[in-house]
């Protein structure tokens, strides 16, 4: 019964022809290919800067240091996706960065084992800011924002403010060698964005994520285990933070309290330049990747000029301003109908006389 | 439910009246204790917080154990707040407030009003133009200009550099970068091919570094403020070379400086920089005297400007810096830890434990200071408003010109 009345909705749809998750999802990659082909071009345009940019090695750079970013606005990504917003990132990611040089570095850099630990009190971190989110209805950037200040308050108290131990070895070995002569982080970062693009497009909880975003009342007649869901993101967002805090751990060979300070921003507006909606229920990861890594590359670019601090942050803001502009989904539509009009139309003239009439 | 609000009523007539009686300039008597503020700009990085922990350690040290309470009051990065953390210690009747000012001229007129209360102000590393109140610092001693220098030396007065500097718009970073850019404008074989700001951090330094590096990676050295180790680290990422350089006082540079293998791949230079033990040298001036043992009218002190070497540094076996050691192994502290946090002649009271946590040492007394302090030079907009810098400003101190422009 179920199924006959399901392939005849099918049927129905197909035959009024709905096309609107083709449409979806092409505009989504339309604006991960344009992002992407900015990085490019900005990286070849980088050469009439200085001749050595635009070489393999700042494309190296370019990814290393955008990993970081990148492993961090997935789980972002996915809070924005319901319609949230995770503030607690930067806490998150000095946590991830303190246990791992306090528990692992400091007594047995060899254990790797202990690293699922500090990921696990991360995830715990998230699950409370989930609990006051979903099952407390506080809002969101609130809860994410107090959580964040108590975790950042209990470091400077757990650390006396000098945080110390060493990086352990795992963390070394992911940011620090090479395979094949290719550095580990971007070998990483790619099995990374695969994984991420396949678990946010492809899987059923993925999909449940677009489908509360977009409309939770909706979702949950359709039978999504909402409350579930809602919290999820929170959980996988503080889990990718405390993975990038191990990350610039080894990246950078020890910890510091405000490691994680300067990566909040970026993983918002890595986000929305990837295309995603700040309001939730549209975007992909793939866009996002897109997004931080134009990031990273203006702040190559930027540190290579040799401009005053004023004017160089300027740049960098009118930069993130065009490429959001350009992006913006009502300007494809209106250079869709532009195109549209200027075809010798009968067709655009037989609407006017239909709406005349 | 009524016991305990009888409790809390009881404690806060008693604070309050303690509170009347140290306004009341009743905290001279022996009973009393001084009521000493330690007012911090954000803690969080090694620097503010082993300043924090030289004074508390400090405070804890006899006699001060049973003469000082010492309350840390940490503001964050807005002078707003330290403007209203200050008022809050002057009309909760402080004796006197050592502290990190956010800004050289936001707290000025909060200053004023303390001072006119009978407040001592004992500012250390940065500085206020308030002239009612005592500034202890490194500033006027040259960090710039002598690295710089050292650099161009090293250099043989020709090569590509970077700069990497602190905090866009404070008034410490520029006059760092003034005093070094007065040396290379001097040379015009020196190019500074790519300068950015590292916000005094390991890891912004290495990142901004890392990124520089992608545009020029033929660099000759590096003048660095604080954060200097990350750029050894960013070299290190991106090939097997180091270059000169010139930094401050972390751990990490100091032993890259006198480790045979990072000389080997071109590592030389010199340690210099801020020094976090001002803070004890302010607290410890400050303490001489509200007891009377010191006489000193508010003026600008100058802390000596710390200087190392590659070929000076020598590697501590014990707690302390004694027989010339002037660093810590790194099994012992981390790689940002500053050296320079313990003076042997002015600190003789702490050691690493201390500036680590904040405990005092067993059996170790407070020792009198030597008795003369130095003036530092008039700086107008870091020490002093309505003032005019001497001509000499730059003159070097540390290192003389090996190469002529």
């Amino acid at each position: 019964m179920t199924t006959a009345s399901e392939h005849q909705m099918e049927q129905a749809f197909n035959q009024t022809g709905d096309h609107r998750r083709s449409e979806r999802i092409s505009r989504e990659t339309i604006s991960a290919i344009a992002v992407a082909i900015l990085c490019v071009a900005m990286l070849l345009g980088a050469r009439f800067i200085s001749p050595s940019l635009g070489s393999w090695s700042q494309v190296e750079t370019v990814l290393v240091l955008g990993s970081f970013l990148i492993v961090l606005s997935f789980g972002q990504g996915l809070v924005i996706l319901t319609g949230g917003l995770d503030l607690s990132l930067p806490a998150v990611i000095t946590l991830g960065g303190i246990l791992a040089t306090n528990w692992v570095g400091a007594t047995d850099p060899g254990a790797w084992y202990l690293l699922g630990a500090v990921l696990l009190v991360c995830a715990g971190v998230g699950l409370v800011s989930a609990i006051g989110i979903v099952w407390l209805h506080i809002p969101p950037f609130i809860m994410t924002l107090a959580m964040s200040i108590i975790v950042s308050s209990a470091l400077l108290g757990y650390t006396r403010g000098t945080p110390r131990g060493a990086a352990p070895d795992l963390a070394l070995a992911l940011m620090k060698s090479k395979v094949l002569g290719m550095p580990m982080p971007i070998l990483f970062v790619i099995g990374f964005v695969i994984l991420g693009a396949l678990f946010q497009s492809r899987s059923v909880p993925g999909r449940y994520l677009y489908a509360i975003g977009t409309n939770i009342h909706a979702a949950r007649i359709a039978g999504v285990p909402v409350l579930l869901v809602q919290a999820m993101p929170y959980v996988i967002s503080a889990v990718c933070a405390g993975l990038v805090g191990i990350m610039l751990v080894g990246y950078s060979n020890g910890a510091t309290l405000r490691m994680g300070d300067d990566y909040l921003l970026p993983s918002i507006a890595a986000v929305v330049i990837g295309g995603s909606s700040i309001l939730g229920g549209r975007g992909n990861f793939l866009g996002t990747v897109g997004g931080a890594l134009l990031l990273t590359t203006l702040g190559t670019i930027i540190t290579a000029i040799g401009l005053q601090i004023g004017w160089r942050t300027i740049i960098e803001g009118a930069v993130v301003l065009i490429a959001l502009l350009l992006l913006r989904e009502e300007l494809f539509q209106k250079l869709g109908q532009y195109w549209r009009s200027s075809q010798p139309a009968s067709e655009s003239g037989s609407i006017t006389r239909r709406k005349g009439t | 439910m009524t016991f305990g609000k009888f409790k809390w009523a009881a404690l806060a007539a008693l604070m309050s009246a303690t509170a009347l009686q140290s306004i009341g300039g009743a905290a001279a008597q022996d009973q009393e204790k001084f009521k000493i503020y330690l007012s911090l700009s954000y803690s969080g990085n090694a620097w503010q917080s082993e300043a924090a922990n030289i004074v508390k350690a400090l405070a804890a040290t006899p006699p001060y154990n049973e003469t000082v309470e010492l309350i840390e009051v940490i503001s964050g990065t807005d002078p707003q707040a330290q403007i209203s953390a200050y008022e809050s210690m002057i009309d909760a009747g402080a004796d006197g407030i050592v502290s990190f000012p956010i800004s050289s001229t936001a707290l000025n007129r909060t200053i004023k009003r303390g001072c006119d209360e009978g407040v001592l102000f004992f500012m250390y590393d940065a500085t206020v133009t308030e002239s009612c109140a005592y500034n202890v610092s490194y500033l006027t001693a040259g960090f710039g200009e002598n690295t710089a220098q050292a650099l161009v030396n090293e250099l043989g007065g020709k090569g590509k550099i970077f700069l990497s500097r602190g905090v866009p718009g404070n008034s410490v970073d520029k006059r760092h970068t003034d005093g070094a850019m007065h040396i290379f404008n001097q040379y015009p074989g020196i190019e500074i091919v790519a300068e950015y700001y590292s916000y005094w951090d390991d890891r912004t330094t290495q990142q901004e570094t890392a990124k520089a590096l992608a545009a020029h990676p033929d660099v000759d050295g590096i003048w660095a403020q604080a954060g200097e180790y990350g750029a050894i680290q960013a070299m290190l990422d991106a090939g097997d070379r180091l270059v000169p350089m010139t930094g401050e006082n972390s751990a990490g540079f100091r032993l890259a400086l006198a480790d045979p293998e990072m000389q080997a791949k071109g590592l030389r230079g010199v340690s210099a920089g801020s020094p976090p033990a001002q803070a004890g040298y302010a607290f410890k001036l400050m303490m001489e005297i509200l007891t009377g043992q010191r006489e000193l009218e508010p003026m600008n002190i100058e802390y000596p400007l710390p200087w190392v070497p590659a070929d000076q540094v020598k590697i501590c076996e014990g707690d302390v810096y004694e027989d010339g050691c002037n660093v810590f192994p790194a099994d012992r502290v981390p790689s940002s830890f500053v050296s320079e946090v313990l003076n042997p002649e002015l600190l003789p009271e702490v050691n690493i434990e201390s500036a680590l946590n904040g405990t005092p040492v067993e059996g170790a007394t407070i020792q009198p200071l030597p008795a003369e302090v130095v003036e530092a030079a008039n700086e107008p907009g870091i020490n002093c408003s309505r003032c005019e810098a001497p001509e000499d400003l730059y003159k070097l101190t540390k290192v003389q010109p090996t190469v002529q422009p």
